[in-house]
């Protein structure tokens, strides 16, 4: 019972990380019905900005708020630069113009900082590990049921939902959210009814690359170390999610988010014989092919009526 | 548009210029392994591989529009079949290219089966979740007794021995010492036949009528399914042909070096990610895009390999890439993917097409002029 305490919420504050990535591509989608794959390599350009605001000796509550500033500026700027002019000429181009950007990021992080990961000594950094948001020092934690609860762990899954909340009370109760929701429906007929919907994809592209960048942020703070390939895995369990919950929904994310998480860390924990460290993302990719062939539309998607 | 010259199509200007061309190629290609030096003959064998690899997943990619970021793992299928037949159970090396070719085959048809329903930037995280379990699965502890898990596994190449035969013509020996260790131009011709057989495949798919069913579902599926096309045999006969034309470089990959682990970059998702540049780059949809493409990518890469180091950096450029740690090639490559999709969706071979249509304009036939085959030939000879 306490091992599977344990293991439900190591898998509850791992699957927030991924629900963050999900809400991010949600948002984007949702949008314009394109899938981001720059997202996670946005997130990890933006943790190793914090990562320098660390170095400059700027405390992680500040960096972090810098680094999902950070993580908008790139993430709007992508979308007005990049996305939007290919926009009209297919959905390919965007797919590539995606893919350009992550392999872009990719070079100019390693061209920063470097290829190793850091902190690291030998570049001489001041910080020992990447600075967590929450309190993880081997005595952080609380004992529930005879399980081991570390802070870290209810900390970002109340960072998670609370970030939910946040989306929720701006999708329903701001003007902008309104205006994203609008656009999301009939981009058409926002146009028409005179919300600037170019403006709206653009802080909807910001939205949700701070989101991103908030969970590159915990994850590396979990993994103590920011490195170059830190996201590849991370940004196709956020895929997962955003599958399981639906495309289209806010909700689903975090709910397809958190489920991955737990679903993994049990598979993980009562089969490392079979799931183990290596396959864990045998687990989303199954969870991927079943979700697309039984119900495309995810769980709580609306689904997709095509008109030929 | 009007064009300064204008060619007939099948004329003697359009031969001489094709003449020309084969016969500057087929120098070129004989020249590499005669002549170059080793690094040189390296970098060339690199670029038939990627070549090869390239050209399959245009196949898929550029021809029936299914989007697959996960021809790593079709290739590492080959790379790992070539491996484990020839340290496991011995068998010769050449032997592995069919078995991988047949293995890959099977797998491409089983992915084809859920790609019939799920489309486009879908269709690219399945293949994408594909590529990452790839490597994930070959260090998997069940199987590790098989593929040697994450330290990989060692003498995957042939066994050259004092007793080969050295296969000259005439006194020519253009394979390098087939008995001795200096075998690279051998490896260059291994290349250069996997690329030739897919090269061939690939024409000869893309100018039948399996080629035009394949455009069709490209361009418009549902109409291509109302036209008669039987969309999952072809859209599975595809796949698992791209696949497997994968499998075969993957092959080439495992017995040039022979050591092969997991986490080599053509294995892994990264790896997925080069061949659709090289396919981008060089013309997605185009039978000698990928040609192109692997030419020009395995040039940069070879070219600001040591720009991390700023002394080798060319003067007039040094300003530019001076503060970067690494080469900037995964860079230049990233920038090239955003600008081509401005400037020439279709590639640089797209784009050449495009320009030398500006110039020479190539009038078809007239209509009537030539023979159909077989109206006029096969009843005389009945």
């Amino acid at each position: 019972m306490a091992l599977f305490l344990q293991r439900l919420v190591d898998g509850l504050s791992e699957g927030s990380i991924y629900a963050l990535l999900a809400l991010g591509l949600v948002i984007i989608y949702r949008g314009t019905g394109h899938l981001n794959f720059a997202q996670g390599e946005i997130a990890l350009f933006s943790t190793y900005a914090v990562y320098q605001f660390g170095e400059w000796g700027i405390p992680i509550g500040i960096a972090v708020v810098l680094g999902m500033v950070v993580g908008f500026a790139v993430g709007s700027a992508a979308e007005f630069t990049i996305v939007r002019p290919v926009a009209k000429k297919s959905a390919f181009a965007v797919f590539i113009v995606t893919i350009g950007l992550f392999q872009f990021l990719n070079w100019l992080d390693g061209a920063i900082w470097g290829g190793q990961q850091l902190p690291n000594s030998s570049v001489g950094s001041t910080q020992k590990l990447f600075p967590n948001l929450f309190p993880n020092q081997p005595d952080d934690f609380f004992t529930i049921f005879g399980a081991n609860i570390k802070y870290q762990s209810v900390g970002i899954l109340v960072l998670v939902l609370a970030i939910g909340a946040l989306l929720y009370l701006l999708f329903n109760y701001t003007k902008l959210g309104l205006a994203m929701r609008a656009v999301a429906a009939n981009a058409e007929s926002a146009k028409l009814v005179g919300i600037r919907t170019g403006m709206v994809l653009t802080v909807s592209w910001g939205i949700a690359s701070a989101i991103g960048a908030l969970g590159g942020v915990v994850f590396a703070g979990l993994n103590q170390n920011v490195n170059l390939g830190l996201m590849f895995f991370v940004f196709i369990y956020g895929a997962a999610a955003a599958t399981l919950g639906g495309f289209d929904s806010p909700g689903g994310a975090v709910v397809g988010g958190l489920a991955i998480g737990v679903v993994q860390n049990l598979a993980a924990g009562y089969a490392p014989e079979w799931v183990g460290q290596e396959m864990k993302v045998g687990v989303a990719l199954l969870v991927i092919l079943i979700v697309l062939l039984v119900r495309p539309s995810g769980l709580f998607g609306t689904s997709k009526v095509e008109r030929v | 548009m009007s064009a300064r010259f204008a060619i007939r199509e099948g004329g003697p200007e359009v031969w001489t210029l094709r003449v020309l061309a084969a016969v500057a190629l087929v120098l070129g290609v004989i020249a590499i392994p005669t002549r170059a030096s080793d690094s040189l003959i390296d970098t060339a064998t690199t670029t038939l591989i990627l070549m090869a690899a390239a050209m399959s997943l245009n196949l898929l990619l550029g021809f029936t529009g299914q989007i697959s970021l996960g021809h790593s793992a079709f290739f590492g299928i080959g790379t790992y079949t070539t491996a484990v037949g020839v340290t496991r159970w011995g068998w010769s090396p050449f032997v592995t290219l069919p078995v991988a070719f047949v293995l890959a085959f099977v797998v491409g048809a089983i992915v084809s089966i859920p790609a019939l329903r799920i489309k486009g930037v879908y269709l690219a995280l399945v293949t994408l979740a594909l590529g990452l379990v790839f490597p994930q699965f070959i260090k998997w502890n069940k199987i590790e007794w098989l593929t040697g898990g994450a330290a990989g596994l060692d003498r995957t190449g042939f066994k050259f021995s004092k007793d080969n035969p050295t296969y000259e013509i005439f006194g020519w020996n253009p394979w390098g010492n087939l008995r001795g260790q200096n075998v690279k131009p051998f490896y260059f011709w291994v290349g250069l036949l996997i690329v030739v057989f897919v090269y061939l495949v690939c024409r000869g798919i893309v100018k039948s009528r399996v080629g035009r069913s394949l455009i069709a579902i490209r361009d418009n599926s549902t109409a291509a399914a109302v036209m008669g096309v039987n969309l999952a045999v072809t859209k599975g006969i595809v796949f698992g042909l791209s696949a497997a034309m994968c499998a075969l470089p993957g092959c080439l990959a495992a017995m040039r070096t022979g050591t092969v682990t997991p986490d080599t970059s053509l294995l892994t998702v990264s790896g997925a990610i080069t061949l659709l540049i090289i396919m981008v780059v060089g013309g997605s949809g185009s039978l000698w895009g990928p040609i192109v493409g692997a030419v020009l990518f395995e040039f940069i890469v070879e070219f600001t390999g040591d720009w991390s180091d700023d002394q080798a950096i060319p003067g007039i450029v040094r300003p530019l890439f001076s503060w970067s740690e690494v080469s900037p090639a995964a860079g230049i490559f990233g920038l090239a993917l955003v600008l081509l999709m401005f400037m020439a969706p279709l590639g640089v071979v797209g784009w050449c097409k495009q320009q030398v249509a500006r110039v020479v304009a190539v009038t078809p036939k007239p209509a009537g002029s030539g023979t159909l085959a077989g109206t006029t030939s096969a009843p005389a000879e009945a």
